[in-house]
């Protein structure tokens, strides 16, 4: 294949992709162009000049296509009268660009002064300083002195909130346009603009609120002057003080790879803080690209209001403070004393190292049951099977290729995934939207296809019968992956859709190969992690239908995230309980023991395309916390269960012997890192930002059981009967909103100004039939729960369906569709 | 009022009819925006936003880049007076400070009854003409002090008679 083309820069020859950018096949020669607008994620504009260089061609002979030589033998080249810019050049056979003459220079250096006009140089107080492209590029290529007079320089606003989370230097802003760009090409949102020209030209936001956007921070990091700023870090400390620790998101299945910035701080009794996160380069994963919630939603980790900061045991009515050791002992006797029927619960931010400890305690005391929380999503043993093929990469996806996205709001569960698919989109994929009411989705797709709530389960049937055409273009697709959530469904629902979403790929062959498969939006961050370690939502179902005498509930927000918790918790005899935060304690609980957080232990989550990650030791403990498998171990150790372990990594060779789908997984191998294209986070930061190149490894990604030839065989659909709403009733849809009163989410103050208040999402028929306005205050009572929530009256809801996010108030809301009844307040 | 009343709707319809994307019609809507509230002011963004399907940063941003849309209030008669050298040689800079002096106003101000506002601005292309201006888009052309009093002397008394 002719697929390398020829190039001379300095007078050196190198193949590059043809085809490729100029300032990337540079690079990956291992020469920087320096550039200000130019970004490799992002349509070159030519804006700043900065990447100008000496550009010609090779001459061949028009006839023969011999290369025409000179008198000396050399080839004949020629050259352009004029410096061109690299950024907006994609290479040719035979382009020659020289970067070092003086002319070259000289540019480099006349762009930087011109730049350099009106802006402050008011390094030694901006956050960017340190690792600024504009100050960096300055001392390499700009003048040693200013030919300006200070004075003449635009005096401009410092300090403009673009919204609660970005803050606006008018004054050091270049103008590049990248801000707007990514806005517009990467995120979707197209919330910043220019506003005005030439020396007044400014970025604005006009949205409300301000700079509506999950992904604004990333402005920031690619911003190549200190001009965008979060609300975070602000001011918060200078780039060179932070010690950098790889880690995992622990919001949401995507398991976006980041970077903890830490440094010692004295507002925390002189421990080392997160005192930013930063996106971590993983081109299969985030690319460098981190949403709102996963920068900004890290306060938890050291707030010492909310967090448990030592072991809690019930003596008599009295719930006390004590000791590790007296604890456990306690904890330990009351589990002897209960005997054999246990069970236990664990939340989706538990790592593989803590459900497995939790696994072989539960197992080793005689029980079985080991229930997912929370029990919303079935189906991800179908995951194992057909899910997205290794090595699938959904930044490949593009013409000819197709997504369905079916029963989620994609954006509000999921945003990296929305925001990689909105660029599949614009690259040409199909994509195919299918819920019960608009989403965000619906703006990046091609198709939308609205069902009833009520038939949720079946939507694949409908698929096929009533939107043949588009049944036929996914299935046609060269590669095809559905991403399915659970919205409108219950478990039983949710499985069926499950179910029929794989039968689906496999029928159409769209399984065991890359960017083919599977993937379901999970909530939190090790959904799959869960399924691997034996923890399903089934088992969970059980666990309420037929409570045990003992219960370990382990990082699950029980009473918030469930009604009728309260109500079957009370049967069971002995609760221990493993939480991060001093909530109020479940009913009955024996024994409240304080766990760490991702952020002050190691640890792996498995994202929803199956790939395992690890997170580092990053911060100190919060009181007394230790990481949930270091309590469980000792808990064994305690009871005469085995012996006491001393390492996560330990745990990790255990889980590689005993669970096949981690087989050959070691931390070593979790650590392992491959260069990636484009390359990031150099000391080159004005090429690709201030995202961090990946130290801390890419991960491994589980084969699918479809992989590597493996046959995999259609499942019976069990479509539960439909879900109805009678006489009066509508049917209550609990909804996910991004932002939210999760206890995870709620010490992040800075970001309270987007939480919504608690509202439902009515249809203006619906809401005329019931008397109720736009605003008012309206009751819900649904699954044992009746929540006062604000209507809001506009077209986000069908016609006999509310919609109701859920964690936005104290009250929860039902944890699956179910009929119930809504009035004026 | 707003651009959404019945008043627009039917050049509203054929200002879209013209283009194959509703984005395209942002600047002629923008333009019967500015006719309906004297000036582009934020309802008149957000409703061209609407009417268009854009982000209203977006439309904001169109506003703020041409000349011909004002994002401050205006009076009733908006006076761009040509000041460019073509212009200047035949007397526009004089016929400009006169023209403020009569109205009372500074460079970009409106006069105390509200009804002008008065700006230089870059050739309008009537070099020939000079003084000239354009009030409200119109020019007017081969100008002096004396023909401009009588025309605001006549805009005024019609003001009045209409407020009787
Ligand atoms: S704010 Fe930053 S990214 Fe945006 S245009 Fe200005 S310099 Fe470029
Ligand atoms: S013009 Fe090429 S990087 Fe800006
Ligand atoms: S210079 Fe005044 S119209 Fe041309």
């Amino acid at each position: 294949m002719s697929d390398t083309v020829k190039i001379y820069i300095d007078d050196k020859a190198y193949d590059v992709p043809a085809g490729m950018n100029l300032v990337d096949a540079a690079k990956m020669a291992g020469n920087d162009i320096p550039v200000f607008c130019y970004h490799p994620k992002m349509e070159p504009v030519g804006m700043c000049r900065m990447c100008l260089v000496e550009m010609g061609s090779i001459q061949k002979d028009r006839a023969s296509g011999e290369v025409l030589l000179d008198d000396k033998g050399n080839p004949q080249i020629r050259w352009f009268p004029k410096l061109q810019t690299a950024c907006t050049t994609n290479v040719s056979d035979g382009l020659v660009i020289r970067t070092n003459t003086p002319q070259v220079d000289q540019a480099r250096e006349n762009v930087v002064e011109f730049l350099l006009t009106s802006h402050p140089l008011d390094c030694p107080i901006c956050d960017k300083g340190g690792e600024c492209p504009l100050q960096n590029l300055t001392m390499e290529h700009g003048p040693g002195s200013s030919r300006m007079v200070y004075s003449d320089k635009l005096k401009l606003d410092k300090h403009v909130p673009l919204g609660d989370l970005i803050f606006l230097d008018e004054e050091r802003c270049i103008q590049c346009a990248r801000c707007i760009r990514f806005q517009d090409e990467i995120a979707g949102d197209d919330v910043l603009a220019f506003h005005e020209r030439g020396r007044s030209l400014q970025i604005i936001t006009n949205s409300d609120p301000g700079f509506d956007s999950y992904f604004s921070g990333n402005t920031a990091d690619i911003c190549p002057v200190g001009a965008l700023t979060t609300a975070d870090f602000r001011f918060g400390a200078r780039p060179w003080e932070l010690t950098e620790v790889p880690s995992i998101c622990p919001h949401d299945a995507a398991g976006s790879n980041i970077s903890l910035s830490m440094r010692l701080d004295r507002d925390h009794g002189g421990r080392a803080i997160i005192k930013r996160v930063m996106p971590r380069q993983n081109e299969n994963v985030n690319e460098i690209w981190i949403s709102d919630k996963t920068r900004f939603g890290h306060h938890f980790t050291r707030d010492e209001h909310s967090r448990l900061l030592c072991p809690l045991v019930r003596r008599g009515g009295n719930f006390n403070e004590t000791e590790w050791k007296t604890a456990l002992e306690y904890a330990a006797n009351e589990l002897q004393l209960a005997g054999g029927s246990v069970a236990a619960i664990a939340g989706s931010g538990m790592s593989n190292e803590d459900l497995w400890e939790l696994r072989q305690l539960v197992t080793g005391l005689g029980g079985e049951r080991l229930g997912a929380w929370p029990p919303t999503h079935a189906g991800a043993d179908l995951v194992a099977q057909v899910g997205v093929g290794q090595g699938t990469n959904l930044g490949d996806l593009g013409k000819g290729d197709a997504v369905l996205i079916v029963a989620s709001d994609l954006e509000e569960e999921v945003p990296i995934w929305r925001l990689r698919i909105k660029q599949a989109h614009d690259r040409g994929a199909l994509v195919v939207v299918m819920n019960g009411r608009p989403t965000r989705m619906d703006d990046f797709a091609s198709t939308v296809i609205h069902y009833d709530y009520s038939k949720a389960a079946g939507a694949f049937d409908l698929l096929q019968k009533e939107h043949g055409d588009t049944a036929r273009q996914l299935t046609g697709a060269k590669n095809l992956v559905v991403i399915a959530g659970a919205e409108g469904v219950d478990l039983a629902g949710s499985r069926a859709l499950m179910q029929a979403a794989a039968n689906f790929l496999i029928e159409s062959g769209h399984v065991g190969k890359p960017n083919n498969g599977l993937m379901a939006t999970f909530p939190g961050a090790n959904g799959m992690g869960q399924y691997y370690l034996g923890f399903t939502p089934e088992a969970t179902q059980d666990i309420i239908a037929n409570p045990p005498k003992v219960l370990f509930i382990a990082q699950a927000d029980l009473l918030f995230d469930d009604p009728a918790a309260v109500s079957w918790l009370k049967q069971v005899e002995t609760i221990i309980q493993l939480t991060l935060f001093a909530e109020e304690p479940v009913p009955g609980v024996t024994a409240a023991l304080p766990i760490q957080s991702f952020a002050e232990r190691d640890g792996s989550f498995v994202n929803g395309e199956r790939r395992v990650q690890r997170f580092y030791t990053a911060q100190g403990p919060i009181g007394q916390a230790l990481p949930a498998w270091q309590v469980l171990n000792r808990l064994g150790v305690q009871l005469g269960l085995g012996r006491s372990k001393l390492s996560a990594s330990i745990l990790m060779n255990e889980i590689a012997q005993s669970i096949p789908a981690f087989a050959g997984i070691t931390y070593k191998a979790l650590a392992h890192v491959e260069p990636q294209f484009p390359l990031v986070g150099g000391d080159d930061v004005y090429y690709g930002g201030t995202a961090y190149r990946n130290k801390g490894g890419l991960g491994v990604q589980i084969p699918a059981a479809a992989d590597n030839g493996g046959a995999v065989t259609k499942g019976k659909v069990e479509k539960p009967a439909a879900i109805k709403a009678s006489g009066g009733q509508l049917l209550v849809v609990p909804a996910t909103r991004l932002y939210n009163r999760e206890r995870v989410f709620r010490s992040s103050e800075l970001v309270h100004p987007r939480v919504p208040d608690a509202y439902v999402a009515m249809n203006a028929a619906d809401a005329r039939k019931l008397g109720i306005e736009n605003g008012d205050m309206v009751s819900i009572s649904a699954g044992g729960s009746t929540l006062k929530v604000r209507a809001h009256v506009n077209g986000a809801a069908p016609q006999g369906a509310v919609i109701l996010p859920r964690h936005l108030s104290d009250t929860p809301a039902p944890l699956a569709i179910t009929a119930g009844e809504v009035s004026k307040a | 009022m707003s651009i959404h009343d019945k008043k627009y709707a039917e050049r509203i319809a054929a200002q879209f009819a013209k283009y194959p994307t509703k984005r395209s019609a942002v600047m002629p809507l923008l333009y019967i925006a500015q006719e309906e509230y004297g000036w582009i002011s934020p309802e008149a963004i957000q409703e061209v936003a609407e009417l268009c399907n854009m982000d209203s940063t977006q439309v904001k941003s169109i506003a703020g880049f041409y000349t011909m849309y004002s994002e401050k209030p205006k009076g009733k008669y908006w006076l761009q007076v040509c000041t460019d050298l073509p212009c200047a040689l035949r007397g526009a800079d004089e016929f400009y400070e006169e023209l403020k002096a009569y109205l009372e106003v500074e460079d970009g101000g409106t006069s105390r009854d509200g009804l002008f506002t008065v700006e230089h601005v870059m050739c309008l292309a009537a070099c020939d003409k000079a003084p000239m201006l354009q009030c409200n888009f119109h020019f007017m052309e081969n100008l002096d002090m004396d023909k401009m009093k009588a025309f605001i002397e006549e805009k005024r008394a019609e003001a009045k008679k209409h407020e009787e």
